[in-house]
């Protein structure tokens, strides 16, 4: 006997609205099926409407997480579309800032991660020294969230020797901060039994189901694009793409630590070798008619934009393929053969960032039409019918 | 392995400063530069709607009020205010300044209006406007 157990899309367990639907065997899961729309906000046809320079912010309004991600991938398509070229200064700012992004993200998933497997501890102090960089972030920019540093042709702002002496600073102490979280994610036994084994994704299906980012590293294959195709200045920036090969929720929490490190290595290097000049070229008001596809490592994974223009200011076509859009096939195989209770560890895994990822409407397969909504009456029926007549089967196995 | 690898740290912390501060009676400073809420200097302002023109959530409405005077009005709706400072970015004449103040909320979405009735001015555009 089988169950269907609907999650979300307003859930306690999930941070943001998803609608998953688990086909359950006793408590191991056999099927999931996810369910998109539910936060589907219009954005790409608002991005019709607005010109170039408006929609710079609009994209950084798709995520609060990842605000610069979309903004510089949206930007660099632009600039590839207007042809032209932003100065080295503005390039290095931009990269700093999206690297100072990836940290706070990782931190901030590292602290989810602890939260999900019941280590609040670890959550509260790692969302403390998430603040430090935060803050950074708000002296260089002027907003804690959308820092709105990039413009159609390089940075708004830019950066004086007080600030990048702050930043340089604060580094030390984050730097610190994750080397004391590593060894303690690694020491800590309860916490590291809890992640190990969860949310299995091996490296052929990591390849096959098209995963990105961390989720795809940790499936031990080194995938990233700003090795694999460098945009902006990552092509002279030294740093390594970072890898594990267990293949679970402990992996993709290595994975994560260790970009931590690497992305503060970057940032090292990007202030100590900051170019002088001007930090932006004007940008002309519409563009040729042309198209572009650009990308973009998120903290999340690969970020695509891509962008249509017909010689007028504003875009023709904006289309977002955010990372966690891509990370979904990939879940529900992490899904199948867990247990229920691992379904939010597994989902804060992925890092989702569900308002990023909700740009069309769900795809109805053939198999989801015949599905039925069970409301919560029905369920305890069926519960109370299984108790009742069924002798209860005791034929779960152990996952792993 | 070990047990208890984070008591240490728990022990530590028993006797540090809260790391939160007890805002409404202590307050943080915001950076400078921090984008707070724009608003207008009029005297600088020479109307030429680049602010309304490159403002991403249509907050900013400029309205000719008198031909023959050239009066203008302009009204910035707080309430659809992201606080972007593309209406700075974008000012040729610097007449769009962005304060530092971020406890802007109100009960009514419609009292968060500001406005301004001025003449138009006659300065020259110091720079190019940023698009
Ligand atoms: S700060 Fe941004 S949203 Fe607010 S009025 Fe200026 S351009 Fe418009
Ligand atoms: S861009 Fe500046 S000068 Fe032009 S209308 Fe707006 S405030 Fe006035």
């Amino acid at each position: 006997m089988s169950f269907e157990i609907p999650i979300g899309p307003q859930h306690p367990a999930l941070k943001e609205p998803i609608g998953v639907r688990v086909t359950v065997d006793g408590e191991i899961i056999r099927d999931a099926d996810l369910h998109l729309g539910y936060n589907h906000r219009g954005v790409e046809k608002l991005a019709e409407q607005k010109n170039w320079t408006q929609n710079i912010y609009l994209m950084e309004r798709i995520c609060g997480i990842c605000s610069h991600s979309h903004a510089t991938c949206y930007v660099q398509g632009v600039e590839k579309l207007m042809e032209i070229e932003p100065p080295k200064r503005g390039l290095f700012i931009r990269i700093l800032v999206s690297e100072l992004e990836r940290v706070h993200s990782h931190l901030l998933w590292l602290g989810v991660a602890g939260h999900e497997a019941g280590f609040d501890s670890f959550f509260m102090y790692v969302w403390r020294d998430r603040e430090i960089v935060m803050d950074i972030l708000e002296t260089i920019s002027g907003n804690r969230v959308h820092y709105a540093i990039n413009t159609i042709g390089g940075v708004r702002r830019d950066l004086d020797e007080l600030q990048a002496k702050h930043i340089l600073d604060s580094l030390e102490v984050l730097r610190q901060r994750s080397e004391y979280y590593q060894k303690l994610g690694t020491t800590e036994p309860s916490f590291v039994a809890r992640l190990a084994g969860v949310g299995y994704l091996s490296k052929e299906d990591a390849i096959e189901l098209c995963a990105v980012g961390p989720t795809l590293r940790a499936s031990g294959v080194p995938m990233d694009v700003r090795k694999d195709d460098p945009y902006a200045v990552y092509d002279e920036v030294p740093f390594e793409v970072c890898t594990a090969d267990t293949c679970d929720v402990l992996g993709r929490t290595v994975v994560r630590i260790k970009e931590l490190m690497q992305s503060y290595n970057i940032i090292e290097y990007l202030l100590k070798n900051l170019p002088d000049g001007p930090i932006a070229v004007r940008a002309p008001r519409r563009a040729k008619p042309n198209e572009v596809v650009s990308r973009y490592e998120a903290p999340r994974g690969e970020n695509i934009h891509y962008i249509k223009s017909n010689g007028t200011d504003k875009p023709e076509r904006l289309k977002v393929r955010a990372p966690t859009l891509a990370n979904y096939a990939a879940t529900i195989k992490m899904l199948k053969n867990g247990f229920i209770a691992d379904v939010p560890l597994i989902f804060a895994a992925i890092d989702p960032c569900i308002c990023c990822a909700e740009r069309s409407v769900a795809i109805v397969e053939e198999k989801t039409q015949q599905e039925r909504i069970v409301t919560m009456s029905s369920l305890r029926e069926l519960n109370l019918k299984i108790t009742n007549y069924q002798a209860r089967k005791r034929e779960a196995e152990w996952p792993l | 392995m070990k047990i208890g690898v984070f008591i240490p740290e728990l022990l530590r912390h028993l006797f540090k400063k809260p790391a939160t501060v007890d805002y409404p009676f202590k307050k943080l400073e915001v950076p400078p530069g921090f984008r707070g809420s724009p608003y207008l200097r009029p005297e600088l302002c020479i109307a030429c709607r680049a602010c309304e023109r490159d403002c991403p959530a249509e907050a900013i409405e400029i309205t000719l009020t008198n031909e023959a005077e050239k009066k203008f009005n302009m009204i910035i709706h707080n309430d659809r205010c992201i606080h972007c400072a593309q209406c700075v970015d974008s000012c040729p004449t610097e007449a769009m300044q962005m304060d530092n103040l971020f406890e802007i909320s109100d009960y009514d979405r419609h009292d968060m209006k500001k406005q301004w009735d001025y003449v138009r001015a006659v300065v020259k555009p110091k720079a190019e406007p940023k698009s």
